[in-house]
């Protein structure tokens, strides 16, 4: 019996140990050093659909700095964000605005994404508990409960991984009362450099009030080798690479 | 010959008559008043609710109450606009445009709501106008002027004059920002309201919100606000059908269950005081209909059945309870007239209860027909509820019992 039990519990950690080094081997692959991107985030409302073109460059996980492009009325309007922190810039007050904490859950740039989304990219591996659901061949679904001291809103999530390419192909997030609230899903996956990355990633909120909501981003260029100067980090960079 | 055995022994025994009419006559005075002041206060809470800013209906999208936002915005004002002009039962209506944005002083942005208005027509519809405590109200042809509330200007660290930036989201969910110079501060009492809102003219701020001919809700003010349920629905039947008239009783539904709740426990610890009283009747008639045993006992031996004397009983107390509601109906009544026009003033009442959106200090009684009818006829049913237990007992007794019975 006893050898049954410590079977159980080394398959079970064995497991986890699995699913926590796909974790790993999906956060390596997505992120590196430095990254310098350009996209189009389309974003689907019951208004209507509207594009937005952004240029932005990111340093690890806790700084990156983001410029509109695109629609003309917002172009040059640039946004910081340092660890947990977030700064916008807007050319045409000339003023430089700190997002408080209560605005933090309000919608970034009219789309599903939150302010919120756009500072905590909190790291899957750091902050969830890894287990493995199922695993075929290329595949496997994993699902992530927060650790008890992660700072994330998430009650659960359920990513399902593209193993050969190291890349997410469909993320599930709940809230924390296990209701599910929104789908990201991922695709057109390409080489730059070292990395394999989604060139489509597409977030639809699963609110009844939202059916007709989506926000679809396409990433047109992506550059993981170039070194990104620190002075883009900095508040005087808001202003200083708006125009 | 009940009756006049009836007002025989009412005019026999004058002192537990006069004490049986008093105690009656200030029990119905004093629930009247009770009753009229509760629900007095009940409505001045409600009408400084109504009255500060969310007016008596408003006039929105099907779905703008429950999810707020620009996916649901009345696109066509100016539709709407003709509609409410044509409707005769409409006083004065407006058309307001709310959305939320970031504010910024010289250190701290802070979350608020932004609210596009006519200023002009906001003068007859909410206290927004009177509610000024620094600087100068909004002007129909401000541009970059804007109201705030005290305690938002605290928040922000602001002042007459001081400038402000605003970023918010146009309607297309483009960035609208746009700087405004403080002209108004305004203090309602309500300290959620005076810490969140500011409020600009809403032809400029139609003009960075992209928001021309659009609008969140109409508010509005009816020539009979007191049947407002009538009212809205009458509205309703002329408004497109993706569009709804709510009224206030809705609007406010939070602070409608807050007074019904409340009104609910005035009723429990008005009805402990009823039992009370109810008892108090009920011993002093016991004691009463005991001390005249003897003569129940000669009237049973006479011939009279006890119906007779049951009937003999009731007929005492129906003049005696008629007497006294009459006239402390009369006397309530006139009292919670008599206040309803000239409230009562509690000074420092408006200081002390402001978060609660009290407004003023002048209570006013309610003066209700309805209302002061149910009072003194439950008085009325209690005091005759109150004869039956020593009547049945008594009549228990044989003629002979009674007349022996010490």
């Amino acid at each position: 019996m006893k050898w049954l039990l410590s079977l159980l519990i080394i398959t079970l950690s064995l497991q986890a140990n699995e699913a926590q080094a796909i974790i790993k081997k999906l956060e390596k692959n997505l992120r590196g050093d430095y990254m310098y991107s350009t996209m189009s985030m389309i974003v689907t409302s019951k208004r209507g659909k509207r594009t937005v073109k952004i240029e932005s460059w990111s340093e690890g996980n806790d700084k990156s700095f983001i410029k509109i492009l695109y629609p003309k009325k917002d172009k040059g309007i640039t946004f910081l964000k340092i660890d947990n922190q977030m700064w916008q810039y807007i050319p045409k007050i000339e003023r430089t605005i700190k997002i408080p904490p209560s605005m933090m859950l309000q919608s970034w740039m009219g789309s599903d994404f939150t302010n919120d989304d756009m500072v905590k990219e909190s790291s899957l591996e750091e902050d969830y508990n890894a287990k493995l659901l199922s695993k075929k061949a290329n595949s496997a679904t994993l699902e992530l409960i927060p650790k008890e001291d992660a700072a994330v809103v998430w009650g659960k999530i359920i990513i399902d991984v593209d193993l050969k390419n190291a890349v997410p192909v469909k993320e599930t997030f709940y809230d924390d009362m296990m209701k599910k609230v929104r789908v990201m899903t991922f695709s057109k996956i390409e080489q730059h450099g070292s990395h394999r990355v989604p060139m489509v990633m597409e977030l639809k909120p699963l609110d009844a009030n939202k059916k007709k909501n989506s926000t679809k981003v396409i990433f047109e260029k992506v550059n993981f080798d170039a070194k990104i100067d620190p002075s883009y980090f900095t508040k005087q960079a808001l202003k200083r690479y708006s125009r | 010959m009940l009756f006049s055995l009836a007002f025989r022994n009412i005019v026999k025994s004058k002192g537990r008559s006069i004490i049986t009419l008093l105690l009656s006559t200030f029990t119905t005075i004093f629930f009247i008043i009770y009753v009229a002041f509760t629900d007095g206060s009940h409505h001045q809470f409600i009408k400084s609710s109504v009255e500060i800013y969310t007016g008596y209906a408003h006039v929105n999208l099907n779905g703008y109450r429950d999810e707020g936002g620009y996916d649901n915005l009345i696109e066509d004002a100016g539709s709407i606009d003709q509609i409410l002009k044509n409707d005769s039962s409409i006083k004065t209506y407006s058309p307001r445009f709310e959305t939320y944005s970031l504010l910024s002083g010289d250190e701290k942005a802070v979350g608020s709501m932004i609210v596009g208005i006519i200023p002009s027509s906001e003068a007859s519809l909410s206290k927004l106008p009177s509610s000024l405590i620094k600087g100068e109200y909004l002007t129909d042809n401000d541009t970059n002027a804007i109201y705030i509330g005290s305690a938002l200007a605290k928040r922000l660290n602001v002042d007459i004059g001081s400038q402000v930036a605003m970023v918010g989201s146009s309607i297309d969910y483009s960035i609208a920002a746009d700087l405004f110079t403080i002209k108004g501060i305004f203090k309602t009492g309500l300290f959620e309201f005076d810490s969140q809102a500011a409020f600009v003219n809403k032809s400029y701020l139609d003009t960075i919100m992209l928001s021309d001919n659009i609008a969140s809700y109409f508010t509005l003010y009816f020539h009979d606000n007191e049947h407002i349920d009538d009212v809205t629905t009458a509205l309703q039947a002329s408004l497109p059908s993706e569009v709804e008239a709510v009224n206030w009783k809705i609007l406010l539904s939070a602070l409608v269950q807050a007074m019904l709740v409340d009104s609910i426990f005035n009723y429990i610890s008005i009805s402990i005081f009823f039992l009370v009283i109810f008892f108090v009747i009920m011993i002093f008639s016991y004691v009463n209909i005991y001390t005249r045993a003897r003569e129940i006992g000669l009237l049973r031996a006479l011939g009279l059945t006890s119906k007779d004397i049951f009937g003999m009983l009731f007929v005492e107390i129906l003049l005696l309870a008629t007497v006294s509601i009459v006239v402390g109906t009369i006397i309530g009544a006139s009292i919670a007239y008599y206040y309803e026009l000239h409230p009562i003033v509690i000074s420092g009442i408006a200081e002390t209860y402001k978060e609660y959106g009290v407004v003023s200090d002048e209570i006013p009684m309610n003066f209700d027909l309805f209302t002061i009818a149910w009072n003194a006829l439950t008085i009325f049913i209690l005091n005759l509820a109150a004869i039956i237990y020593p009547v049945t007992k008594i009549n228990k007794l044989t003629a002979m019992e009674a007349m022996r019975y010490v």
